[in-house]
């Protein structure tokens, strides 16, 4: 688009505020937004299926909570020792899933304070990002098959809740540093430099300046890595002993029979807006506000 | 006065912790694939044999499907993400639309990857919604079959879910772009292919090549859209590495698992190659601190 000016020389727009008006852009907008729909419809669908009486069919309608009983009351019968309809039972999965997040979340939290502030500051930092942000890079099956090959074949440990633990932590860590990183390279050492000067002991330094102002970023780690833990699954496939996590659970489930499928919906529809609702305040938490930004 | 940061030997301390979490395990797969034996019992005796099995019970054809797939798909996210990303970076002026842009491309990360594609069995089987309407409609007599449990599925499955993977990395690297360099592309009279191919392309291909890699990997070893939306008709590198942990196997399991192994790293050094000319991984976290 050219613009005549008042002395009559034409000049062009930048080139970023043409890009709205371009055809191709409009084009790009709709397909960006329609893949984002495909990947919302099943979310928003699994939740409106929950709640309809024949989930299997995909047709919405006949709205009923009987799954949701369902879930609840065969968890229920079996901790009282009576039969129920239903087989689908996910109160020791859920169990089981919610500790390793836990623990994965607390390991994340203190992982990240160890290598997050010192990271930014050291000058061969390429290779131990490198190394740290690895299993980004490497799919999750991968990575389990790994793990599962060492830890069993090669020097022959017995799984356990441990492996489940070493596992998770492996797969949240990276993304529990990416975002310590993102506040910690902001981190203006100088800070610290003032309060040694001033006289603060190490643990003051620590506790006052260093934890208020990576605040945010341990907040991210240590929902990224509750989260990350509970809904993870390939790694779980290898390194499980026994029990179940909740998402092998459904996942060995699912594979089963069609009459637990809606059972499966109701379940996981707690599990998503459960996620979706941790998600937000850790978004909240880590990043909205600002205020504990120090420039 | 320079000195070493107080926390050096925790991190190194650290570094030895994750090296047994996962360098040792990837060293694992690869030394196990060259050994023989039966179950848990392995000896030490080098040998090539799993991967002779493994290429001889048509591994190689599940190898050259779940690459084929893996990379149609990313080829498609690239084409579709791409623009979308240029638009969301330095198109886009609405900071609300942008916000929730953000956090739908966020939120799907931490969310079960099998809760976001299960419904698409119930959507597009046999009895399903869209076989219903298609019939009632009378645009087809029967139903239709190839909507779920095969490649046309499974693509489906994996457009949406690994989209995100795609836009997040191209944004970053496009929105690191000045808005000087573009200014002055067209003030010196480029046309705007130009300035694209010329300008943006050049400085953004860090941040495709990051894409490339952080759709393309997760991907071929995805277990779950695949299995959900392909079943047993289109059986890729995941189900086929479970089935064969499964049944005992670990030997060609491993050796199948180091054959993914060798294309990640492939991808890994591209990356690496990428990334130098923005002074590698420091470097894009360096110029986060601006």
């Amino acid at each position: 688009m050219a613009i005549t000016n008042l002395s009559g020389t034409r000049f062009r727009l930048p080139f970023w505020r043409q890009l709205g008006d371009w055809a191709p852009t409009g084009i790009s907008i709709i397909f960006g937004y329609a893949v984002l729909f495909i990947l919302y419809f099943p979310i928003v669908m699994l939740m409106i299926l929950s709640f309809s009486g024949e989930p299997n069919t995909g047709i919405p309608g006949d709205w009923t909570i009987t799954w949701y009983e369902d879930v609840i009351f065969a968890d229920i019968a079996k901790r009282d020792g009576e039969a129920y309809g239903s087989n689908f039972r996910v109160g020791d999965p859920l169990l089981l899933s919610i500790m390793l997040a836990f623990i994965t979340a607390v390991a994340c939290v203190i992982a990240v304070l160890i290598v997050g502030p010192i990271l930014p500051r050291i000058k061969w930092r390429g290779p131990f990002l490198v190394g740290f942000l690895m299993p980004l890079m490497i799919p999750g099956i991968v990575g389990g098959v790994g793990l599962f090959m060492w830890y069993r074949l090669v020097i022959h440990v017995k799984m356990g809740i441990w492996s489940l633990v070493l596992a998770h932590f492996v797969w949240a860590f990276p993304f529990a540093l990416l975002a310590m990183l993102v506040v910690a390279s902001r981190f203006d050492t100088r800070l610290m430099e003032a309060a040694e000067d001033l006289g603060a002991k190490p643990w003051q330094r620590f506790w006052q300046i260093e934890i208020p102002i990576l605040k945010p970023g341990i907040y991210a780690a240590g929902f990224f890595g509750f989260l990350l833990s509970f809904n993870e699954l390939p790694f779980s496939i290898f390194m499980r002993s026994g029990q179940d996590t909740l998402p092998l659970y459904l996942w060995i489930q699912s594979g089963a029979h069609n009459t637990t499928v809606p059972l499966i919906f109701a379940m996981s529809t707690i599990v998503t807006i459960g996620s979706i609702g941790l998600t937000f305040v850790a978004i909240k938490l880590a990043f909205g506000g600002g205020k504990n930004d120090v420039k | 006065m320079p000195r070493l940061p107080a926390g050096v030997w925790s991190l190194s301390g650290f570094s030895l912790l994750w090296f047994g979490g996962i360098v040792l395990p990837l060293l694992a797969i690869i030394l196990v694939s060259f050994l023989q034996g039966r179950g848990l019992n392995i000896n030490f005796d080098p040998t090539i044999k799993q991967y002779e099995r493994f290429f001889s019970y048509g591994g190689g054809e599940m190898l050259a499907r779940s690459v084929r797939i893996a990379g149609t798909v990313t080829l498609i996210e690239l084409l579709l993400a791409f623009p979308f990303a240029l638009w969301l970076a330095k198109g886009c002026k609405n900071n609300t639309v942008k916000l929730l842009t953000f956090t739908a491309l966020t939120v799907p990360f931490f969310l079960s990857p099998a809760a976001r594609v299960i419904v698409w069995r119930s959507v597009f089987g046999i009895n399903g919604v869209v076989n219903q309407v298609l019939l009632g409609a009378g645009i087809v007599d029967e139903p239709v079959l190839w909507l779920i449990f095969s490649e046309f599925s499974v693509h489906f499955g994996f457009i949406g879910a690994f989209f995100p993977t795609m836009v997040w990395p191209i944004f970053l690297s496009v929105s690191l772009i000045d808005n000087d360099f573009l200014e002055a592309s067209g003030d010196l009279g480029a046309s705007r292919l130009r300035t694209l191919l010329h300008i943006i392309l050049p400085l953004a291909l860090p941040g495709i090549v990051a894409g490339f890699v952080f759709t393309f990997i997760p991907m071929l070893g995805d277990a779950v859209v695949s299995s959900y939306m392909g079943g047993n008709n289109v059986l890729m590198l995941a189900a086929q590495v479970q089935s064969l942990i499964g049944v005992s196997n670990f030997l060609v399991a491993a050796a199948l698992a180091a054959v993914v192994l060798a294309i990640m790293l492939a991808f890994q050094v591209l990356l690496w190659f990428a990334l130098k000319p923005v002074g590698g991984l420091a470097g894009v976290f360096a110029s986060l601190r601006r």
